[in-house]
């Protein structure tokens, strides 16, 4: 295998992880743009999406169906929350619903782990997506579940684009994103848009749910925090709120990591969430509008 | 030691439903032993199947006429893999419950955290399923293993992989973010260099990881391609070790210990666990001794599902352990079933006999080799090893 | 002034009640009763130390955990046996493997430990109000808890630290409750604390009268730390066995639940969040594992316990968002003109 080839697959492993950041981390920023809310719940999404599809094709539902029902409980379940816990507390202080949003999480893994148990259980992925490729001889490699994952990313991407630029209501969104108040006097239905937005984003979380379990390999009532905690890296470099940016975000912390595990000494590699997280704090302390809004003022 | 299976918690609801129906056709009082269990949390995987083991023991010595004269009750709380709450739980049993004896835990985490609680209350303790052989000289002598230790099993794989697979060159991947798999890879290099193995290299991830294409493509990388590779990993990732590995074209033998054994491995790992082997406590799958058979049977019945993992019946036999000292102390108090413990041998169990030789409590268990093949479970060899690596 | 001593004066005559209780209780009630009285004390020194950022200040931090987690192994290493070290921590260096301290001195050092820690994350930190800091922070305790697992010449790694010795008891644990309390009591109904007031309340307004932000903010967070890390050493003496994952977010989930139950602004708000919790906890614990009343038998639901709590945490954020005592405290009847006189501090806000 030679470096070029070893380059090669390491970009291929960065593009993919990438995407599934990028995922995640989209449907916490439209939130975050919408709501000012540092949503907790969204990993917790994922799992209800990833749950679903699973128990679907338990049942004989075919792959794809089954993904398109996942995608919907998410997208169900968001509606759920937001009506029933943060609707309420709308108005309240930052942190008031920052902690509602970590009650949420609490609730969802404790219930997952009541009805499902907290033991893994198999993502059964159908045998055409397993299939690998391979490439110069077998020394690059990748499976149909990639090329779907970044395939997927765009697509939905491309989608999202043409609807918070080209329909009314996604023009309200962005629209509250820029300036509730604002939005609110020239008219602007804010509970639809609200509402609007946690649908489109945890229909996203479901996305990313069922892709992030397809590529695990496994379910569990707790798989949704590790790539909130991700995502919240990725939308903040990106710039928190900021669509674009949480897919730049996404990417970038996709290849950061790869690039720790595959280029960086063997003392440090253990290091790299420690890494990944002084990263999001200098990116905090030093350029707080991340990467897509440099001027953004968030200190003191 | 890391987690797995399913159904676990439905499993235990029927198991509480049965444990309940059998305590009272006695007159005499029922004889209290403790079972703490993680029910809830990360080991609940383990601690699930387990806990319908030890119940399934209970029913059965019930069933048959209890221990001197009395039914056995067993009393659990759920721990929640939670090192504040076992110790609470632990005083619970000791102090409100009066349990004579406690058995519990699949990981040397929570027992670490018991021990000193019964050993300053003299209160005898078995773990089925922790297999760190360090525990009994590091909390004292009333914590005996049910389990064989992980030097012991570590051992094994690497003597299979030397005479066995003829592998000369290794690989070793650990999960550095438990106990069990860290412990079981330092065990493991110092079996299979003392044997005369070379390793060409080391790599390591962290449990929960799901993306283990940069390590791959490390070993791919590497100057010379290593024979096997062992890979020192709990349940959750191993099937996914193994699809990403054969995705990336290594189709080399993988290695591993106990924490491989729960249905996941043939499920996530499908095709590609093919050429996998792993050391455990018995054989479960088709073909298994009667012994096994009969409680799977019998765990099937009781639970509706068959054994999980090897841990249902560990948390069988830790009971039937128990059981067997009491009987043998003649009366339920704690200190004279402890030294009954002591003195067990030649107990037979589902996961083999149990002798403990004077002065150590870690008993001298048979480990049996599991690889897979045509995606099926085959007992690939059942052994003691030759030299075993200082615990 | 006279005012805000009689609270002081309050809690102390409520502690030296507690130290009777504390040397008593053993020979009364029995171990179990005696570990869920200690637990409760000593979560309330954890839960105060938190509310002096979180409550009086309006830093919301979700890393106070990672203070703990490193006051508990700075006290787990300095109190090992040598022979101890020479068999767990073989790697340490020479500076910390020739002696051993015993259980005050070593539980100071992890207070000292961890406000200096508190002091170099906080110094950058405290710049940042809001979500960020609480995300900045959550960072800082992945952190920790990553260091904790990589560093295993010192910590052991994900590996079990063991043999910490079980010096922790009930009168320990009151007595280190009744210092946090007098110091915090002191701290936040001082001139002092009512600038951290104000720079929770209004940033703006408080930097434009000349507070300084960062400084009010630093102190508290650095005195909160402190008292973590005691807390801290205090854990690692009652377990004697803990892992890096002891100290990490479900022990955040529980602190912050009790704080946010009892009240952000008030002490005794806190420590009597921490016993509803606790007693809640204790009693869903016994009652999950499932119970027989005559004919009728309710099966387990083991993790029942953790649904309820969680339900009830959002029940407040809805309903009574202040908690059970909001900005009030309660002080015995003891000083009637003080509680009066923060009531009016409260409708400042």
């Amino acid at each position: 295998m030679s470096q070029l080839e070893y380059i090669i697959q390491q970009i291929i492993n960065a593009v993919s992880l990438g995407s599934l950041y990028a995922l995640v981390a989209v449907g916490l920023s439209i939130v975050f743009g919408v709501l000012k809310l540092t949503n907790f719940a969204h990993g917790d999404v994922m799992m209800v999406g990833a749950f679903t599809t699973v128990l679907l094709i338990g049942i004989g539902m075919p792959f794809a169906p089954a993904m398109l029902c996942g995608i919907l409980a998410s997208a169900v379940a968001g509606f759920l929350i937001e009506r029933i816990a943060y609707r309420p507390i709308r108005n309240a202080p930052d942190v008031t619903r920052l902690l509602t949003s970590l009650a949420v999480t609490y609730i969802l893994e404790n219930l997952g782990i009541l009805l499902f148990t907290s033991s893994p259980r198999n993502f059964p992925l159908p045998d055409i997506l397993n299939t690998s490729w391979q490439l110069s001889g077998g020394a690059i490699t990748f499976t149909n579940i990639n090329v779907l994952t970044v395939a997927l990313t765009f697509v939905s991407l491309i989608g999202l684009g043409w609807f918070i630029t080209r329909t009314t209501i996604g023009l309200g969104m962005r629209a509250a994103a820029e300036d509730m108040q604002a939005a609110q006097l020239v008219g602007l239905n804010v509970n639809k848009v609200i509402i609007i937005a946690f649908i489109v984003a945890s229909a996203y979380a479901g996305l990313a749910g069922v892709l992030w379990a397809a590529q695990a390999g496994v379910v569990q009532p707790q798989m949704g925090f590790t790539p909130l905690l991700k995502a919240f890296v990725a939308a903040i470099i990106g710039g928190f709120g900021s669509i674009s940016g949480a897919l730049l975000g996404g990417y970038m912390l996709g290849a950061l990591e790869i690039f720790i595990v595959a280029f960086m000494p063997d003392v440090v590699v253990p290091y790299r969430d420690a890494i990944v997280f002084a990263l999001l704090i200098a990116f905090l302390l030093f350029r707080p509008g991340g990467l897509m809004q440099p001027n953004r003022e968030i200190k003191l | 030691m890391m987690k797995l299976s399913r159904r676990a918690a439905i499993g235990l609801g029927l198991g509480a439903a049965f444990a309940f129906s059998t305590v009272g056709a006695y007159a005499a009082d029922p004889i209290k032993i403790g079972f703490p269990a993680n029910v809830t949390g990360v080991q609940a995987s383990l601690d699930g199947p387990m806990l319908n083991g030890a119940k399934l023991a209970v029913a059965e010595i019930n069933a048959a006429g209890g221990v001197l004269g009395s039914p056995l009750e067993l009393v659990t709380y759920d721990s929640k893999s939670d090192a504040t709450v076992i110790s609470t739980v632990a005083s619970q049993l000791i102090d409100s419950d009066k349990v004579v004896g406690i058995i519990g835990f699949a990981d040397s985490d929570s027992v670490l955290s018991i021990g000193p609680q019964v050993d300053k209350a003299k209160i005898p303790f078995i773990t089925p399923g922790a297999t760190s052989p360090k525990l009994p000289s590091q909390l004292g002598d009333q914590v005996f293993l049910a389990a064989f230790g992980d030097n012991v099993q570590a051992a094994v794989g690497a003597e299979f992989a030397l005479n066995k697979l003829g592998a000369k060159t290794g690989y070793l991947l650990t999960d550095i973010g438990s106990e069990y798999t860290t412990l079981l890879s330092d065990y493991f290099v110092s079996a299979y260099e003392h044997g005369g193995g070379k390793l060409l290299g080391k790599d390591t991830y962290k449990i929960g990881d799901k993306n283990f294409t940069a390590q791959i493509a490390k070993i791919k990388a590497l100057p010379e391609q290593p024979a096997f590779i062992y890979a020192s990993s709990n349940a959750e990732e191993i099937g996914l070790i193994l699809k990403q590995l054969r995705q990336a074209g290594i189709n080399l033998p993988v290695v591993g210990g106990d924490g491989y054994d729960t249905p996941l491995l043939l499920e996530v790992g499908g095709a590609a666990a093919n050429d996998a082997y792993f050391t455990t406590h018995a054989f479960m799958g088709e073909g298994a001794s009667p012994a096994v058979q009969a409680f799977s049977d019998a765990y099937k019945k009781a639970t509706g599902n068959a054994p999980e993992n090897s841990f249902a019946a560990l948390g069988y036999d830790a009971v039937k352990l128990m059981a067997d000292a009491i009987k043998r102390a003649g009366a339920p108090e704690p200190a004279k079933i402890r030294d009954a413990i002591a003195a067990t041998s030649g107990l037979p169990g589902v996961t083999g006999t149990i002798t403990y030789r004077p002065g150590v409590a870690v008993p001298d268990k048979s480990v049996s080799v599991i690889g897979v093949k045509d995606g099926k479970l085959m007992l690939a060899s059942e052994a003691a090893p030759a030299f075993v690596p200082e615990p | 002034m006279k005012a805000d001593l009689r609270i002081p004066l309050a809690v102390a005559a409520a502690l030296i009640l507690a130290a009777v209780v504390a040397f008593g209780a053993p020979h009364v009630v029995g171990d179990y009763f005696v570990r869920i009285l200690l637990l409760i004390a000593l979560n309330s020194i954890l839960v105060l130390s938190l509310s002096l950022s979180n409550g009086f200040t309006g830093v919301f931090s979700l890393g106070h955990v990672g203070f703990i987690g490193a006051g508990a192994y700075a006290a787990g290493i300095l109190s090992l046996t040598v022979q101890q070290k020479k068999a767990l921590l073989p790697h340490l260096p020479d500076l910390l493997n020739w002696f051993s301290l015993p259980f005050l001195p070593a539980t100071l050092a992890a207070g000292l430990f961890a406000a200096i820690l508190a002091v170099i994350v906080g110094y950058p930190l405290m710049r940042l109000s809001g979500y960020f800091v609480s995300v900045a922070t959550m960072g800082f305790l992945i952190i920790v808890n990553v260091v904790l697992i990589n560093a295993s010449d010192f910590t052991r790694g994900a590996r079990t630290f063991t043999g910490v010795p079980l010096a922790t008891s009930l009168p320990w644990v009151l007595g280190w409750l009744a210092v946090t309390l007098l110091v915090l009591s002191r701290l936040v109904y001082s001139p002092f604390g009512r600038r951290m007031k104000a720079v929770r309340d209004d940033t703006i307004a408080a930097s434009a009268v000349g507070i300084s932000v960062l400084r009010a903010r630093l102190v508290a967070f650095v005195i909160g730390a402190f008292f973590a890390g005691v807390g801290g050493s205090l854990y690692a003496h009652y377990l004697g066995s803990f892992s890096p994952n002891t100290f990490y977010f479900a022990m955040t989930m529980n602190l912050i639940a009790m704080l946010v139950l009892g009240g952000m602004g008030s002490l005794s708000g806190a420590i009597i969040g921490v016993i509803c919790v606790s007693i809640l906890s204790e009693v869903l614990r016994s009652v999950e594992r499932g119970f027989t009343i005559g004919d009728i038998t309710v099966p387990a639901l083991f993790g029942a316990s953790q649904i309820v709590l969680g339900f009830l945490f959002i029940l407040i954020m809805i309903f009574r968002p202040k908690g059970i005592m909001g900005d009030r405290e309660l002080t015995f009847g003891l000083s009637g003109r003080s509680a009066n006189h923060n009531q009016k501090e409260g409708k400042d806000r």
